[in-house]
């Protein structure tokens, strides 16, 4: 019995030293503990673990993309309120976007340091068209539509680009939890928004080619408020 | 024959100008009385909008500084990404304010910035952070007292309607947000005194309930 019980201890001891997973925590800790002065009691334990490094720095630039958007929105938003828009209906819809994405930026921030990563406010995504630093907010209602759809699929585009590098199982950025976030987070909503402003310059093309697009504009917005 | 080349040419042109879909409408007339809001004062009302963004990046900042696993202070992280959102609030609030009074009707795209960068981003403790975000709220009570003044000073144009607003709603919120911060600093220096990691420990699990 006594026999067995030793194996059973050497074969854990065993299997656990095969184990890939580190020790520096413990062995930090366990040192750190004995030593007598406080430079040497530096203790190594990190939450970061999987394939985070290797999306980091997407998932940092993909903040500073929400808060960027967040702020398009609002303009955009503050378009339709003023007295001569007057457009409540599409006030609704796009501060509703601003929100989503401002609230998003600080998600994701949360979600960062959750993996064990730092926010970093300068790390932003390079657009590679330079129209996207000028556009100017005041636009028409289709007009509006159509910008609010390219940026729910470029950013949808991004979540894609975060999710792929995560995926690829062979290589040390593999990370099934980051996989799932985007998912659950960001991938269904994003379908979602981006089959409603499709469908929405459908509806908005055919009532604009009509004899009374001024009316049929006030109908919409009307239906955009409820 | 010639003329006839000519009105076919002509009738080619005007359906080639009218688009297949009319997207823009004529603007209105109307009174523009109503409208009297002075320059000046929307001008400052415009800038306060950006200081209570740059306010807003601040706050996520310290939220975001909260988070990290190597400070692990969620009670501090929630409390400034919670007055994050409430900066953006008071921007879209001034917002709101000048779309009411008429403005607002054109250049709305130079009006906020597409990014603001918090000027710190590490805190060397929570009592730090608090005493920045206490200096902060000092800076823009200041800064909404100049828009006040901008705003009232007018020889033109007293803007009544607006100072009230600022006064009644904006004032009134920085000063009993500074005195809840105050507060706050006393109370945890109080509770650092002897022992200041169990104290700030403690005090982080008192802002998460
Ligand atoms: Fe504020």
């Amino acid at each position: 019995m006594k026999v067995f019980v030793a194996l059973s201890v050497l074969c854990v001891a065993i299997a656990t030293a095969q184990a890939e997973y580190n020790q520096y925590c413990y062995q930090s800790v366990a040192k750190a503990c004995v030593s007598t002065s406080k430079s040497e009691g530096k203790i190594d334990c990190s939450a970061r673990y999987g394939g985070i490094d290797g999306v980091l720095s997407d998932l940092q630039k993909y903040v500073n993309t929400h808060i960027t958007r967040s702020y398009e929105f609002l303009l955009m938003s503050t378009h339709y309120a003023n007295y001569e828009k007057n457009r409540a209906g599409f006030e609704k819809l796009l501060r509703g976007y601003s929100d989503e994405k401002w609230n998003n930026a600080i998600e994701l921030i949360k979600y960062i340091s959750k993996r064990g990563g730092r926010m970093d406010f300068n790390k932003v995504k390079l657009f590679n068209k330079t129209e996207d630093y000028n556009v100017v907010y005041e636009m028409n209602e289709i007009e509006t539509l159509a910008m609010a759809l390219d940026i729910e699929k470029d950013m949808a585009h991004d979540a894609n680009k975060i999710h792929s590098e995560a995926s690829h199982k062979n290589n040390d950025h593999y990370d099934p939890e980051v996989l799932q976030y985007i998912e659950e987070e960001f991938a269904e909503r994003q379908a979602e928004s981006i089959r409603t402003l499709a469908g929405h310059t459908t509806d908005l093309k055919k009532l604009l080619s009509g004899p009374d697009s001024s009316l049929a504009l006030y109908l919409f917005d009307e239906m955009l408020q409820k | 024959m010639k003329s006839m080349l000519a009105i076919a040419l002509f009738a080619c042109a005007i359906a080639a100008s009218s688009a297949a879909m009319q997207c823009n409408q004529t603007p209105l007339d109307m009174p523009m009385q109503w409208k009297d809001m002075q320059e000046s004062c929307v001008d400052k009302v415009k800038q306060q909008i950006g200081e209570e963004l740059k306010a807003s990046m601040q706050y996520l900042a310290m939220g975001a500084h909260f988070s990290d696993y190597q400070i692990n202070r969620p009670g501090f992280a929630k409390m400034f990404f919670e007055s994050a959102s409430e900066e953006r609030d008071h921007a879209i609030k001034l917002i709101s304010y000048l779309l009411m009074r008429g403005e607002l009707r054109q250049d709305v795209s130079n009006l906020i910035k597409k990014k603001y960068t918090p000027a710190a981003t590490t805190w060397a403790s929570g009592m730090e952070a608090l005493k920045d975000a206490l200096a902060l709220e000092a800076s823009v009570t200041k800064k909404i007292r100049d828009v006040v003044k901008v705003c009232e000073d007018d020889e033109r144009f007293n803007d009544y309607h607006l100072v009230d607003y600022l006064t009644g709603e904006f004032l009134e919120e920085q000063y009993k947000g500074q005195r809840e911060i105050a507060g706050r600093i006393s109370t945890l220096g109080k509770m650092m005194s002897k022992h200041s990691a169990l104290g700030e420990f403690l005090y982080d699990k008192k802002l998460l309930s």
